[in-house]
């Protein structure tokens, strides 16, 4: 891999919150022009890593580049210009709730640029139309499903026309039908305007359709990295067990609890 | 015992230090927002204060009323009922309107304002604002502050208004105190000075009330719980702070 694939590297990267340490020794590298796929059981740190991606969290030690800057340098005019390239569709969706979906998907366009209000509107309602809700501009947000609000908020990320696009757990809570409209997007939306996608998730087989390149975080550090093809042949025992969704395996089902006899019956038998 | 009384001295000076620091944040990005941002500030006039006109205007006619009816039975023992409306007046103008007026602002808009940003945070439209180059201190916090900063001197003017009516409905209409009398009393004793120590207090209380509540939702743990709490504190802080600084701003002006 030359430099130039590289959109964002992270060089062992050490985090904790509080007395629990997140990641150790984090070394973890995102090529531009294709989606990546973070995954890993829930609690691990996927969505903490894309905070330390975008900077809203600093690391313990190590570096994080992005576009091949040490990002910890950057001053706060500089880290809202980073910003400015790219787009994050969060959990929930996170939409302005006193603001028209018009108005959300606005919000940026008239924040950062000067543009009239004849081309705001016709860039909002383009990026409403890729995600199928030209027709949902005039709601309000609590007039959505949790899938409209999911597509509105992308259609909020894109407006800028970012260079990187990073989905925090965009499957979540959704019906089958939403799952696929938002994994299609994904795709679609990498490809037609040639940007960079990260996706945390722990849904296997929806981000297995369309991830060019796979992260298994688990321990705080990468536990297996490939194509998806390669990463269901993968030998290691708790990948195995994350991808195929199995109930006990190195994660364990049971949380650390004092032993069982001794809780239930006071005293262990001889 | 004592290191558990050490700690939490150290926990309020440090939560104190933070919100000074916060507090200069918003000043320092006032003007900015005033310039750029007027019609998220005006809105928020309307928002804390045009929507609390009518519980301040009823609060007020009934402390105006029942102050006019302790004046004027208290004073007729003296035969001295004429100076009711230098006993309302007083009290209305120096301390009564404007502690009232802080405390009924951070019931209604105080717990509105710190739950909303609680919210916010919670449901993370702050940190979304914050991927999308938006400061929410500059587009969320200082917008809030300023309008509650803003009313809350307008809310005292017509709390104390209406008071000194309501007082004259009960001490004129109902009791039969002397109407020349009783302004003319008032207007007689009230210096500019008592005034302005009345405006003194309801800008001092609007900071207070504002910051607060804005501090709070802001720093809210985001939680449904987190943001229930910080709602409660918003009311209970402010009510300890106004209380504190109008004992201390009487003392400094007397």
């Amino acid at each position: 891999m030359t430099l130039s694939d590289t959109l964002i590297e992270l060089r062992d990267v050490d985090f904790s919150r509080g007395d629990r340490p997140i990641f150790r020794d984090l070394n973890l590298t995102i090529r531009s022009g294709e989606v990546t796929a973070i995954m890993g059981p829930s609690g691990t740190g996927k969505t903490t890593l894309l905070q330390l991606i975008t900077r809203q969290l600093s690391p313990d030690s190590g570096q994080v580049f992005v576009a091949g800057d040490d990002i910890a340098r950057y001053g706060i005019s500089e880290l809202y210009r980073m910003r400015q390239r790219m787009g994050m569709l969060f959990q929930n969706g996170a939409l302005l709730t006193d603001m028209s979906v018009f108005e959300n998907v606005a919000f940026p366009l008239r924040e950062h640029t000067k543009l009239g209000e004849r081309l705001i509107r016709n860039v909002v309602l383009l990026k409403l139309q890729a995600v199928g809700l030209r027709g949902a501009a005039g709601l309000m947000p609590s007039e959505l499903s949790g899938g409209m609000a999911r597509r509105v908020a992308l259609a909020r990320a894109i407006v800028m026309d970012p260079a990187l696009l990073i989905y925090d757990e965009p499957f979540v809570g959704l019906d089958p039908i939403s799952m696929g409209v938002i994994a299609k997007l994904i795709r679609q939306l990498n490809d037609a305007l040639g940007i960079t996608s990260i996706v945390v998730s722990h849904d296997v087989k929806e981000i297995g359709e369309v991830a060019d390149y796979s992260y298994v975080i688990a321990d705080g550090k990468v536990a297996a990295s490939g194509r998806p093809a390669q990463l269901r042949n993968e030998p290691s025992e708790l990948v195995r067990q994350f991808m195929l969704g199995l109930a006990d395996g190195p994660v364990a089902f049971h949380y650390d609890a004092p032993d069982i006899e001794e809780q239930f019956i006071g005293s262990k038998p001889d | 015992m004592f290191h558990d009384i050490w700690k939490t001295f150290l926990g309020f000076l440090q939560g104190f230090g933070a919100m000074s620091l916060f507090f200069l944040r918003l000043l320092q990005y006032t003007p900015a927002v005033l310039v750029t941002r007027f019609r998220l500030v005006f809105y928020q006039v309307y928002n804390a204060g045009a929507l609390s006109i009518v519980i301040i205007m009823v609060c007020g006619l009934f402390v105006g009323g029942v102050l006019g009816l302790q004046a004027y039975s208290n004073l007729e023992r003296f035969n001295a009922e004429d100076t009711t409306g230098i006993f309302a007046g007083f009290a209305l103008i120096k301390e009564i309107g404007p502690v009232i007026t802080a405390l009924l602002f951070a019931g209604r808009a105080g717990t509105a304002l710190a739950s909303e940003i609680g919210l916010m945070k919670a449901t993370d439209q702050l940190s979304a604002m914050e991927m999308m180059a938006v400061d929410p201190l500059r587009y969320v916090a200082v917008p809030r502050f300023l309008g509650g900063v803003i009313s809350v001197p307008l809310l005292t003017a017509i709390f104390t208004t209406i008071g000194l009516l309501g007082s004259h409905l009960v001490a004129v209409e109902l009791l039969g105190v002397d109407v020349g009398a009783y302004w003319q009393q008032l207007q007689n004793a009230l210096d500019m000075e008592d005034v302005m120590e009345g405006i003194y207090k309801s800008i001092t209380f609007g900071i207070i009330a504002s910051l607060l509540a804005v501090w709070e939702g802001y720093n809210s743990v985001p939680t449904a719980e987190g943001v229930g709490r910080a709602t409660t504190r918003t009311v209970v802080i402010t009510a300890i702070a106004v209380l504190i600084f109008d004992f201390m701003i009487t003392a400094w002006i007397l």
